[in-house]
């Protein structure tokens, strides 16, 4: 009996017990790894297209007395989207650390982040994610720090401490709700809320642990120092997995488990936190003067999209409008964690070929990487949201959902985030149409140039051109 | 301004504590919840002891990812760079406690391991006590706590994770589903894992407490 579900989770903690085990070998294991753990992911997604959902009680004892893992089509577009950045970060990671001291430290944190990104996408048990949130916290701390600079370290250890107070918040959450209901299983409490004081303050809890570890406005203070000093291939895992982790835990919350509780004005003051984080994030990136700082604060500004969902979400009745809804909520965070990894990784090359990433001053370097340059560009166009892009679907159907449900004002906070990341994107552009010759190359190093250029090509062209598959991984009629 | 700041934030705290003992007036009348049925089903288990059950059957899961928190951290500490330089060597009176505390340490340790069973105890309260004999052998000068030469000590902190995912996949083949024990083998099977488990344990604690990464044995030998 083949447990897809397990194995998504087991196959990269064997990895990462291997490489640990094994510092040596650490480079060549953990592709080996990476390249077995998207190849389990690719059966989890296979099963839930034929299938529809997988539900795997570990143990045999099923809830409510043991964890259960399950998939449906949201947890398993996120586990490949995941899967796919993940095995580009892996091969531009061997091309980017040297080997030696910070390869034998990235391999093993990696691989277990990896492992937990997968379990708390396919986790079905409050506790269980929990600790799965833990451990996604600590390596996240743990790898942001490896650059080993001081402010690096800083940064990493506020991190950790934030994610500490947000996880407690969550733990907090689940203990009420476990007092109140005595069940730990997601579906079974979604069946047994009730709208009472006590299930609301879980909710108030949980999204507030959830809203600090996913940077929501006002708690992103802690992100950009973080996501900006870390290693690059670091900085694209945290930006494009980690942090959406969080947010896919919270949105579970609110569809699904506190459905009854969740009211408008509640939705409405989500909605309003993301509209701030739209446009102050844009702002911010607009303002930044360093590469890598400006593609943290477009994560904030990022964050903010995925929330301005939720209210127009909670308006539209059960339905197509709904489903085509939640499709671009999906087809947004795939496109931001393709483009925005990519941007990272590319950034880093920036940095590592001029020795500081300073918009400013990237003039000559931008041009002599034309390969590195073209990905900006691609992960640019699809943070914008201009078409062909997976954003670009994404933004229109939550306009026209916006109009659809009468709450037309939330088509502002997208108009004028838009409206910056174009301003943003094309002020780093415009450094590299300087008066330097052409270079006769367009690829300098295919281990990293290739990685980020692919990641930041599919959240232009295959998530905009093909995102009709997403329907019918849901589960939905329609499409586009 | 900042003594400001902590007030308005303890108060704040005390308002949350406050709201949540409103909440919960209700809902803190003993009821038994999941208790009840995890005593019923615990003869299926392979043991007898109920927090073991929950720890190695029920959620076992849990427990499995819990190693690799631990592990995390360790590696976390590791990639901080390398430990600050031993302790100054015990002198007579101490190292006669330490050459006593230590071996009573690790046998108690062991106990603990084998009494989690059918009463208190298990992998993590070995775990602990072993981690504790590596601090005090630490303490007393010994730079490496007691500890292994590194590529040793790498093994041993994979050891716990790495046998219970090898138990799960080797159940998920037999056909029984990840982490299903067969009934008659249960208790061995679970004693196995608790094994590993408590090495693992007690190595992660005591290099944790080392606190930096391993270094080449020339200069782990420190001063003896």
């Amino acid at each position: 009996m083949l447990d897809s579900l397990a194995l998504a989770v087991s196959v990269p903690l064997i990895g990462a017990l291997l490489v640990t085990a094994v510092p040596g070998r650490a480079q060549g294991l953990g592709l080996l790894a990476a390249l077995a753990t998207l190849a389990t992911v690719g059966l989890v997604t296979a099963e839930v297209w034929q299938q529809g959902s997988l539900r795997s009680d570990l143990g045999g004892w099923g809830a409510p007395l043991g964890i259960s893992l399950v998939a449906d089509g949201l947890s398993a577009a996120l586990l490949a989207m995941a899967a796919l950045v993940a095995l580009a970060v892996s091969v531009y990671a061997t091309g980017y650390f040297r080997r030696g001291e910070t390869d034998t430290h990235f391999w093993p944190l990696w691989l277990l982040l990896w492992a937990a990104l997968n379990g708390l996408l396919l986790a079905a048990d409050l506790f269980n994610l929990y600790v799965m949130l833990e451990l996604l916290g600590l390596t996240a701390a743990a790898l942001g720090a490896l650059t080993g600079t001081k402010a690096a370290v800083e940064a990493s250890l506020r991190y950790l401490l934030v994610g500490l107070l947000g996880s407690l918040a969550y733990l907090l959450g689940v203990a009420l709700l476990y007092t109140a209901y005595g069940t730990l299983d997601m579906a079974l409490l979604g069946a047994a809320v009730r709208p009472e004081p006590i299930a609301a303050s879980a909710l108030v809890l949980m999204t507030a642990g959830l809203a600090l570890k996913a940077a929501l406005f006002p708690m992103h203070f802690w992100l950009p120092p973080a996501h900006a000093n870390a290693p690059a291939p670091v900085s694209a895992a945290l930006s494009a997995l980690v942090v959406k982790a969080a947010f896919y835990l919270m949105l579970r919350l609110w569809l699904d488990v506190f459905a009854p509780l969740v009211t408008p004005w509640a939705a409405g003051l989500m909605g309003l936190l993301g509209a701030m984080a739209v446009v102050w994030g844009s702002w911010r990136a607009l303002r930044a003067e360093r590469l890598k700082l400006m593609a943290a604060y477009s994560t904030v500004a990022q964050i903010g999209y995925l929330c301005l969902f939720l209210p127009v979400l909670t308006a539209l009745p059960t339905g197509d409008a709904r489903d085509d809804l939640l499709v671009a909520l999906l087809l947004m965070a795939l496109t931001h964690g393709f483009a925005k990894a990519g941007l990272f990784l590319a950034a880093g090359l920036v940095q590592r070929s001029a020795g500081h990433d300073r918009i400013d001053d990237l003039g000559g370097t931008a041009q002599h990487m034309p390969a590195t340059t073209f990905s900006i560009a691609l992960a640019g166009i699809a943070l914008i949201g201009l078409p062909p892009s997976g954003s670009f679907i994404g933004k229109w159907i939550l306009m026209r959902s916006a109009i659809e449900s009468g709450q037309w004002w939330w088509i502002l906070p997208i108009l004028i985030g838009t409206l910056l990341a174009a301003a943003y994107i094309f002020r780093v552009l415009s450094r590299a149409f300087n008066l330097e010759p052409t270079p006769r190359r367009f690829v300098t190093q295919a281990r990293t140039e290739v990685p980020a250029l692919l990641l930041a090509l599919t959240a232009v062209a295959v998530l905009g051109l093909a995102a009709r598959p997403l329907w019918r991984l849901l589960g939905f009629e329609g499409g586009l | 301004m900042r003594r400001a700041g902590t007030l308005v934030i303890g108060a704040l705290v005390g308002l949350l504590a406050l709201w949540l003992l409103w909440v919960l007036r209700d809902a803190l009348v003993p009821t038994p919840r999941l208790a009840e049925l995890a005593l019923r089903e615990l003869s299926n288990t392979g043991v007898s002891n109920p927090v073991t059950g929950v720890l190695l059957a029920y959620r076992a899961y849990d427990t499995l990812l819990e190693l690799a928190v631990l592990l995390a951290a360790l590696l976390g500490i590791w990639s901080l760079g390398a430990a600050s330089p031993g302790f100054q060597p015990a002198g007579t009176v101490l190292r006669g406690m330490v050459k006593l505390v230590v071996p009573l340490l690790i046998l108690t340790g062991g106990y603990l391991l084998w009494v989690g069973g059918h009463a208190p105890g298990g992998a993590f309260q070995a775990g602990a006590l072993l981690g504790a004999a590596g601090v005090v052998l630490r303490l007393a000068g010994d730079a490496r706590a007691g500890l292994p030469p590194v590529p040793v000590q790498r093994r041993l902190v994979v050891a716990g994770a790495g046998v219970f995912v090898l138990v799960g996949l080797a159940t998920m083949a037999f056909g029984t589903g990840f982490l299903s024990y067969p009934h008659a083998w249960s208790k061995w099977l679970i004693l196995t894992i608790e094994t590993a488990a408590t090495l693992a344990i007690g190595v992660t604690l005591a290099a944790a407490y080392v606190g930096g990464q391993p270094q080449p044995p020339s200069d782990t030998d420190g001063p003896s």
